[in-house]
């Protein structure tokens, strides 16, 4: 039979991790307790690119190095929308994402919450108003919450998501 | 087959006969040249500039740039340093040249959905800009078609969908993937036809995230345009903008401080690590070493935070201007990067060789995604995707601009075209950045990092090389607005690639092969 008693009382194989921000572990422990009431510990977020020049996909991306790495505070990628109670949408809406895009709302099970990240997301930013875009995520979806910024950092994707679970609590 | 010739009039002189009126070329800014030549002229160059190994890196509508009022096309050839623009003046619908130059492909079809130039003979008149739910006769790009929000189908029946090419055979069958992907990943779709777990055709349809750029950018002011230039592509913003202010400057005559200079270089470079690595992460990521590809993400993270350090932005935005800089970068600033390079050099090279020294990295990386050096000139293919496969071009040497003369970079060339090769080239690329970048803080000048000029009209070619290959950017300022801005990013034409990449592997290496490449979506959908 192996022994464990020696392995209880040696060093972490792991080594430090690099470097925690605390504004970050602070939104992160707040967002677990409220993800930990809400969503039964994780949040399943499932992302759709609209249309977006990809530097919100890149800083939703970096919510999983090891800088922040969200999966700690229960937020986990899913790769179904059938698996997700978010919607993280970036990018205006274009023509020829819109199908795809309702498609992908559609298939989620309810409750089901969109969130709108990035300035043309939001609004449509700067192509408000072309041939090729229908204008912001609340065009064709209902928006929860609006997350603004070109692009928002992977610090204001988290603080928008704990704004996220207060809205959760009050539809409750 | 190909004449020993040095300058661009030899060529001309080889291409056009030593006859050809020289009342009929202009010379541009960057050393291309245009040529006004006739529909017969045309059709026998054509056959000469593919003979002659030409790459044809672009072809675009422009309204009223030639003798004729409607829509002229501009063919963009490129030799090694050598740029040649055709400006035919067809009387009738321009031959498709898509047997001869693959990369027009793509290129006609984009013209046909924005200008409804129709091409004769061609093999490919499926839409690729303006998906199914666009109206039939809709041509945006157009000056009679005003930029304004249109209504669109929101259902499509069966029979209206897209055709894919379908292969038919036994056991093959179709794997659709997209436009929406499993990952956080941009939005386009790859359809498979799979024999077992081998893929025996990919075909990637692209434009889901066609959002009207070029468009959008007309009637503006140049210096308002640098914040559409920003958005063709997020990891590409300060190369876009570059291109765009290059053409700018180029048109108004406008000499850059050389203090300016020297840190736009510095930026375009840091632009180059950050998505190097961040290839390099995914590449990780995609065969499970999360332990290589969390390292490799770590270091870009701080790459990202240096950048919002020295400049207020993750991406680099907000920083490019035409004329110079919005602002300086301190001293002190430009110090604590230096210390940072030198810091992320070694520790670079420490995680290089964990990874390159695990078998089941050199397993999975070798001999995948093999893209052959045959594919280069007719695909337009360009950047770490060429110079991976043979390729020696690099547009920072064929074609310098600002201080790229005097930093000349090691342009670095492997030969296998394999998954291995391109993670390789990119680290290779990567310490070569970092050179430039601590040789370009140690002598940087003194003095202003703008100058106040007015932009003036006319027309510039510009290229620069972006971290995924060559981005080229055509500017027509005209009565002090754009009146034409045309982008094509290195994806649009490496893109391309893959299709032939992914030929005989198998299914579940298609991730890994695509990250290899990791091109742009909204680059190339703009």
């Amino acid at each position: 039979m192996v022994n464990v008693f020696p392995s209880l009382f040696k060093k972490n194989l792991t080594e430090d991790v690099p470097t925690r921000d605390d504004e970050v572990e602070r939104i992160g422990k707040a967002l677990k307790t409220e993800i930990g009431s809400l969503f039964g510990q994780s949040l399943a977020i499932r992302a759709l690119d609209t249309g977006s020049d990809n530097a919100t996909e890149i800083e939703i991306n970096n919510l999983s190095n090891p800088y922040y790495d969200v999966e700690r505070f229960g937020i986990i990628f899913v790769a179904s929308p059938r698996h997700a109670d978010v919607l993280l949408v970036t990018g205006a809406v274009t023509h020829n994402m819109v199908i795809a895009a309702q498609k992908t709302y559609e298939a989620m099970p309810s409750p089901k919450f969109v969130v709108a990240v990035g300035d043309d997301a939001c609004t449509g930013g700067i192509y408000r108003g072309s041939y090729a875009v229908m204008g912001g995520v609340d065009t064709i979806l209902p928006v929860d919450l609006k997350i603004p910024g070109n692009p928002p950092t992977p610090t204001e994707i988290l603080t928008g998501l704990l704004a996220l679970m207060k809205r959760a609590r009050d539809r409750k | 087959m190909t004449p020993e010739t040095n300058t661009i009039t030899e060529w001309l002189a080889n291409i056009l006969g030593p006859d050809f009126p020289k009342n009929r070329l202009t010379e541009g800014y960057d050393g291309e040249v245009y040529v006004r030549i006739t529909d017969k002229e045309f059709e026998r160059s054509i056959p000469l500039l593919a003979a002659y190994q030409f790459s044809l890196i672009g072809l675009f509508g422009v309204e009223e740039f030639g003798v004729s009022p409607g829509t002229s096309l501009l063919y963009v050839f490129e030799k090694t340093e050598h740029l040649l623009i055709l400006v035919p003046g067809f009387t009738s619908p321009a031959p498709s040249i898509a047997r001869l130059f693959s990369s027009a492909a793509w290129f006609e079809r984009e013209c046909r959905d924005g200008f409804g130039a129709q091409f004769t003979d061609a093999f490919d008149t499926r839409r690729l800009l303006l998906h199914e739910t666009y109206p039939d006769g809709f041509y945006p790009l157009l000056k009679s078609c005003p930029n304004e929000p249109i209504e669109t189908k929101l259902a499509i029946e069966p029979e209206e969908e897209y055709p894919f090419r379908t292969l038919a055979g036994d056991g093959v069958y179709q794997v659709p993937v997209g436009p929406v992907h499993a990952g956080v990943i941009e939005s386009g779709h790859f359809r498979f036809s799979v024999i077992g777990e081998r893929i025996f055709n990919l075909e990637v349809r692209m434009f889901f995230k066609h959002r009207g750029i070029e468009k959008l950018a007309e009637g503006m002011e140049a210096q308002s345009g640098v914040k559409i230039a920003e958005a063709v592509s997020g990891d590409e913003s300060m190369a876009n903008a570059t291109a765009f202010c290059i053409a700018a400057e180029r048109i108004s005559g406008i000499v850059v401080p050389d203090r300016a200079w020297y840190l736009r270089t510095i930026l375009l470079e840091m632009e180059r690590i950050i998505s190097h690595l961040g290839d390099q992460a995914g590449m990780l990521t995609d065969i499970a070493f999360p332990f290589g590809a969390s390292r490799f993400a770590v270091l870009r993270e701080e790459m990202m935070r240096m950048n919002a350090r020295i400049t207020g932005s993750r991406f680099l935005r907000g920083i490019m201007k035409v004329g110079g800089l919005e602002r300086d970068i301190s001293f002190e600033d430009l110090n604590i990067l230096a210390d940072f390079c030198d810091l992320f050099r070694g520790r670079y090279r420490a995680l290089l060789r964990i990874a390159l020294t695990n078998t089941s990295v050199i397993d999975r990386f070798t001999p995948t995604g093999i893209v052959s050096r045959d594919l280069i000139v007719p695909l337009a293919l360009s950047g770490p995707t060429a110079r991976a496969s043979g390729s020696m071009n690099d547009t920072r040497v064929q074609h310098p601009y600002g201080i790229y003369d005097r930093y000349i970079p090691e342009v670095k060339t492997l030969h296998e075209g394999d998954v291995l090769a391109r993670f390789t080239l990119k680290a290779e690329e990567i310490i070569a950045s970092l050179d430039i970048i601590d040789r370009l803080i140690r002598e940087m000048p003194e003095g202003p990092v703008s100058v106040n000029a007015p932009v003036a009209d006319g027309y510039s070619l510009a290229l620069v090389e972006s971290a995924r290959g060559q981005n080229m950017c055509w500017l027509w300022i005209r009565d002090g607005k754009i009146w034409r801005y045309k982008v094509r990013t290195a994806s649009f034409c490496n893109w391309q690639a893959i299709e032939h990449a992914v030929q005989n592997e198998i299914l579940p290496d298609f991730p890994l092969i695509n990250k290899s490449f990791n091109f742009s979506y909204a680059g190339t959908d703009l």
